[in-house]
């Protein structure tokens, strides 16, 4: 095992537009947010600027509500301002930034699980706004609609492995390190959560086609 | 290696972290198992279609504005100074500016305070002279105050006494009787306590203690007459002779009629008879060596005259 696999994103062999920057320095991310603790506040821009969007990406993958992920992702940059006392010399930014994304998910679903509002996200694909247009449901559009309604009925701890792994390009040690398990325990879990998809994946083509 | 073997370790051959003998051993089961082969397929392609998910729609402006908003107001709070710390470093300016810097000066400042203190205190926190007078009138108030207490506790102890001679216990009663031995100066109220001892008590004990308590103090007229009243009553030889030793002792010339009678009575005891023959004599012997002996005026030593 290579020390870099570790402590480095794995770089994504699918290019992928909106996954963390390929040219993520990881001693700068860590350089910025040790000025962010020190007092310099507005250093933390350069932070969100990067990432953002990846942390967008995973709220809106894992709920499926753009508008409340947004908020979770301000609720995110919040409490790194709240609590930037407590980084570590020796922690990976990268890695404390989805340990807090991960707790402010458990967060929304704990609170939505209590309300009456829809937060199921497999009644996701009922949801009109969201169903691809009739004209672009052919060829590649189709399937991309089709593999969004598929993750979003998966159970939601397959997908937040999932979209860690195959969406935000987390390797499985930071994947391990981020969930509290063995990397084997992971790897487990990521190949059921695969199965679990296509068999969803398939299911919803047949819906669809009958 | 065996199908399930084979299908645990697609992720990692999927990931390329398979080591090289096992990917090999992997591709060579592959190419024998049509099962694995459409397992490893299904699972690439479902892969591909994940992966080629585009990244979700781009956040709103919001989000930014939303941020550097935060972000602006938490810099501000960061940058500025509380009131409170600002006033305080303001009065530690006035304070510092106020005295002086260098520490022989603040140390001189010190004492001078202090001097000044000290005079100050002197000067006007000495009681005045006028309370002078109403302090020794309290003074004799408490003194007499004091006087009258000191009586009523002498008057208690003679009280205490008295009660103890009639309520006690034998034993009790002779100790009351020793400790009147170890008063100087009784009062007549304590003597005539001892006397009605000496006349009542039914214990010889505590009679035989009585006439010791009183031998000190048998230069008194009323314990004469007491020990006198005493020994007509007397029962016991013991205390009949301690009496009549006593008597003789302070040459008691009243009592010579009742030696008299005591040495020819038949009835009584003959070392009671002895006794009281002895006592006539000596009554009737003036002493030499004692002369001053019958001074007391009460008692006009007939043999003197």
């Amino acid at each position: 095992m290579f020390l870099a696999s570790v402590t480095e994103f794995r770089v994504s062999s699918v290019a992928s537009p909106v996954s963390l920057p390929v040219t993520v320095d990881a001693d700068s991310d860590h350089e910025l947010m040790i000025a962010v603790r020190a007092g310099e506040i507005r250093r933390l821009g350069e932070l969100f600027e990067r990432y953002h969007k990846p942390l967008y990406g995973f709220f809106v993958r894992l709920t499926n509500q753009p508008s409340a992920s947004e908020d979770l992702v301000q609720i995110v940059f919040y409490r790194i301002l709240k609590y930037r006392h407590t980084y570590r010399d020796e922690g990976k930014f990268s890695a404390w930034i989805y340990h807090l994304a991960r707790k402010v998910a458990a967060d929304h679903f704990r609170k939505h699980a209590r309300t009456p509002t829809p937060a199921d996200p497999t009644d996701f694909h009922d949801q009109p706004d969201q169903d691809p247009a009739p004209d672009t449901q052919a060829g590649t559009a189709d399937d991309l609609a089709l593999m969004r309604r598929a993750l979003a009925r998966v159970s939601h701890e397959h997908r937040e492995v999932l979209v860690l792994a195959r969406l935000q390009h987390l390797n499985h040690q930071e994947i391990a390190r981020l969930l509290d398990c063995s990397v084997g325990a992971v790897k487990v879990r990521a190949h059921r959560a695969l199965k679990e998809l296509r068999e969803v994946y398939f299911k919803i083509r047949k819906e669809q086609a009958a | 290696m065996n199908c399930q073997r084979v299908q645990d370790h697609f992720i990692d051959y999927q990931d390329g972290t398979l080591a090289a003998e096992d990917s090999a051993a992997l591709r060579a089961h592959l190419a024998s198992c049509p099962t694995c082969q459409r397992e490893w397929s299904a699972l690439q392609e479902i892969t591909r279609k994940l992966e080629a998910l585009p990244a979700a729609e781009e956040p709103s402006p919001r989000l930014r504005e939303q941020f550097y908003a935060m972000l602006e107001t938490h810099q501000r709070e960061a940058d500025s100074v509380s009131p409170f710390a600002l006033a305080r470093s303001r009065l530690d300016r006035f304070f510092a500016a106020l005295l002086p810097s260098t520490p022989a000066l603040q140390f001189a400042g010190a004492l001078a305070a202090l001097a000044v203190g000290v005079f100050t205190g002197a000067r006007y926190l000495t009681p005045p002279p006028s309370a002078a007078a109403p302090v020794a009138v309290v003074d004799q108030a408490a003194q007499q105050k004091i006087a009258d207490l000191e009586a009523q506790v002498k008057d208690m102890g003679s009280l205490v006494a008295a009660s103890l001679l009639q309520q006690k216990s034998t034993s009790e009663r002779i100790t009351t009787m020793l400790a009147t031995m170890d008063l100087k100066s009784p009062d007549r109220r304590v003597l005539t306590d001892v006397v009605s001892a000496l006349a009542l008590d039914p214990s010889v004990n505590v009679r035989l203690a009585a006439v010791e308590a009183l031998t000190d103090h048998a230069d008194q007229a009323v314990v004469r007459q007491g020990l006198l009243a005493a020994l007509t009553r007397e029962t016991a030889p013991l205390v009949q002779v301690a009496i009549i030793e006593l008597l003789a002792d302070v040459r008691e010339f009243d009592a010579a009629p009742l030696f008299e009678r005591l040495s020819r009575d038949e009835a009584t005891d003959q070392n009671v008879r002895d006794s009281a023959r002895r006592g006539l004599a000596v009554l009737r012997t003036p002493s030499p060596t004692d002369p001053l002996k019958n001074n007391n005026p009460s008692n006009p030593a007939p043999a003197v005259s």
